[in-house]
């Protein structure tokens, strides 16, 4: 039989895209045929001619690879207790009402309680606006002024309970630990390092990187040319003395997030 | 006398425990167990074991989920209802039964998948009973009270507040009719301590 350059290049990609699919979209890894694939690729082997189709041979044999994990976690999962059939849970979700489908859920809930509570601090506060709001009749004369939002301080953050110290220390030593490591002596990117698997965590990560760097615990330096921004850790904590600081405004909109994280 | 302040330690130590779980001091409800060690002390499980049994009495439990760390101290504490809510009782916390069906076929689905499940494929299996807008409405709900997780590929995954508050084989036997709702449902209405499963004992901290 034979197979042109083309056939081979489409077989392998075939085989990338198969596990890409059972990876991200849950096909059933068992719909593999993984040994009937490995005989192909092993039959084309031979027949390989450049770096390009050696590369795709590496990452068909990874795919496949990454299948038999998936179908080696599939049994495990089918040998649970959780283990249900999805076309019998599809059959039951048709065939149920909404109000059977709720008893459902709560017959298996235990919702958790706690409760909200207000701060000697926070009634303080609320006093003096009840005190000093205008009466309703005048307050339709008033002229009313758009805020902005402004950056929370951590001091204000510690006062209002959202984070103690002791906890934004350890948050702070943490990032600054993380940051040394992927840095590795030198600098990182930082989109890089404030990249994360979700949009509020990758603010929060920001915001970390801002407390790390107006701290002494690393440094910030910004390549307009190169549109680039480096985060640079030091060894210890410094008090940079004698040194002309200035403030660096990122902007981090959810769009640009989803770009960044698409593009890396 | 040593045994008397002991005593007395232990029940000022069971208090401070009360006041962490019940009182939310974050932006998620709970504590992680590195906050209970550092202000109950190493044994900080014996601690909350003794606070079990006195929420036990009040019909809640203390339940430990996992924080997928090796180390314990990522593990997260959770005060829960011992026993579960009937539907009519769930309505006066402001869920509708629109969304609690739509929360038990969106759980159920993403569990037979091993736990994951394209968004997109979750809001097709909800379209065929629900209107396009409440689906939509209500995902996005429940990813941000924790139900449910979402990661920048559109996968949805169970989240941190289903671990903590759902039995999912429970979840999963009911659906499937393995257990009766019905009864369930009685015993619930009928003594609030009277729906704890069997399977649930894991998880509890008892």
């Amino acid at each position: 039989m034979v197979v042109t350059g083309q056939d081979r290049k489409e077989l392998m990609l075939r085989i990338i895209n198969l596990a890409e699919s059972v990876t991200k979209s849950g096909v059933d890894p068992f719909d593999v045929d993984v040994k009937e694939f490995f005989e192909r690729l092993r039959v084309i082997l031979p027949k390989l001619r450049d770096s390009d189709e050696l590369n795709l041979d590496i990452d068909a044999v990874l795919g496949l690879a990454n299948i038999i994990f998936h179908q080696g976690e599939s049994i495990r999962f089918k040998s649970s207790l959780l283990y249900l059939d999805p076309l019998l849970i599809m059959w039951k979700i048709r065939s149920l009402s909404s109000k059977e489908l709720a008893g459902v859920l709560t017959s298996s809930w235990h919702p958790i309680v706690d409760m909200e509570s207000i701060t000697p601090h926070g009634i303080k506060e609320s006093m003096d606006y009840w005190t000093n709001l205008p009466r309703f009749g005048d307050r339709a004369m008033l002229d009313s002024t758009e805020v902005l939002p402004e950056e929370m301080e951590f001091q204000e953050l510690a006062r209002l309970g959202i984070l103690s110290k002791e906890e934004f220390i350890v948050a702070i030593e943490r990032a600054w630990g993380e940051l040394k490591e992927k840095a590795d002596g030198g600098e990182i990117s930082y989109w890089d390092f404030i990249n994360a698997k979700t949009f509020e965590e990758t603010i929060s990560r920001a915001w970390l990187v801002s407390f790390l760097v107006s701290y002494g615990y690393a440094t910030i330096d910004v390549k307009p040319l190169e549109e680039e921004i480096f985060l640079k850790p030091l060894p210890k904590p410094m008090k940079l003395e004698r040194v002309t600081t200035f403030s660096v405004p990122i902007s981090i909109s959810r769009s640009e997030w989803q770009r960044r994280r698409k593009s890396g | 006398m040593a045994e008397e302040k002991d005593v007395a330690d232990l029940r000022e130590k069971v208090a401070r425990a009360a006041q962490l779980l019940l009182f939310r001091r974050h932006m998620q409800p709970g504590v992680k167990a590195w906050e209970l060690k550092r202000d109950l002390g190493r044994n900080y499980l014996e601690v909350i074991k003794v606070l079990d049994v006195e929420l036990g009495k009040l019909g809640l439990t203390v339940k430990k989920v996992e924080g997928g760390e090796e180390d314990s101290d990522s593990d997260r504490y959770f005060v829960t209802m011992r026993g579960h809510p009937a539907v009519s009782e769930a309505r006066t916390f402001g869920w509708r039964i629109d969304d609690m069906a739509i929360l038990s076929v969106v759980l159920s689905y993403i569990l037979s998948k091993r736990g994951k499940a394209p968004l997109k494929e979750v809001e097709r299996v909800l379209e065929e009973k629900f209107p396009r807008w409440k689906v939509e409405q209500d995902v996005d709900r429940f990813i941000r009270r924790g139900y449910l997780e979402e990661d920048d590929e559109g996968v949805l995954y169970i989240g941190w507040r289903t671990r903590a508050e759902v039995d999912q084989k429970a979840l999963l036997g009911l659906l499937l009719g393995r257990e009766k709702v019905a009864e369930e449902k009685a015993k619930s209405e009928g003594s609030p301590e009277a729906g704890g499963n069997e399977n649930e004992a894991e998880e509890n901290v008892q």
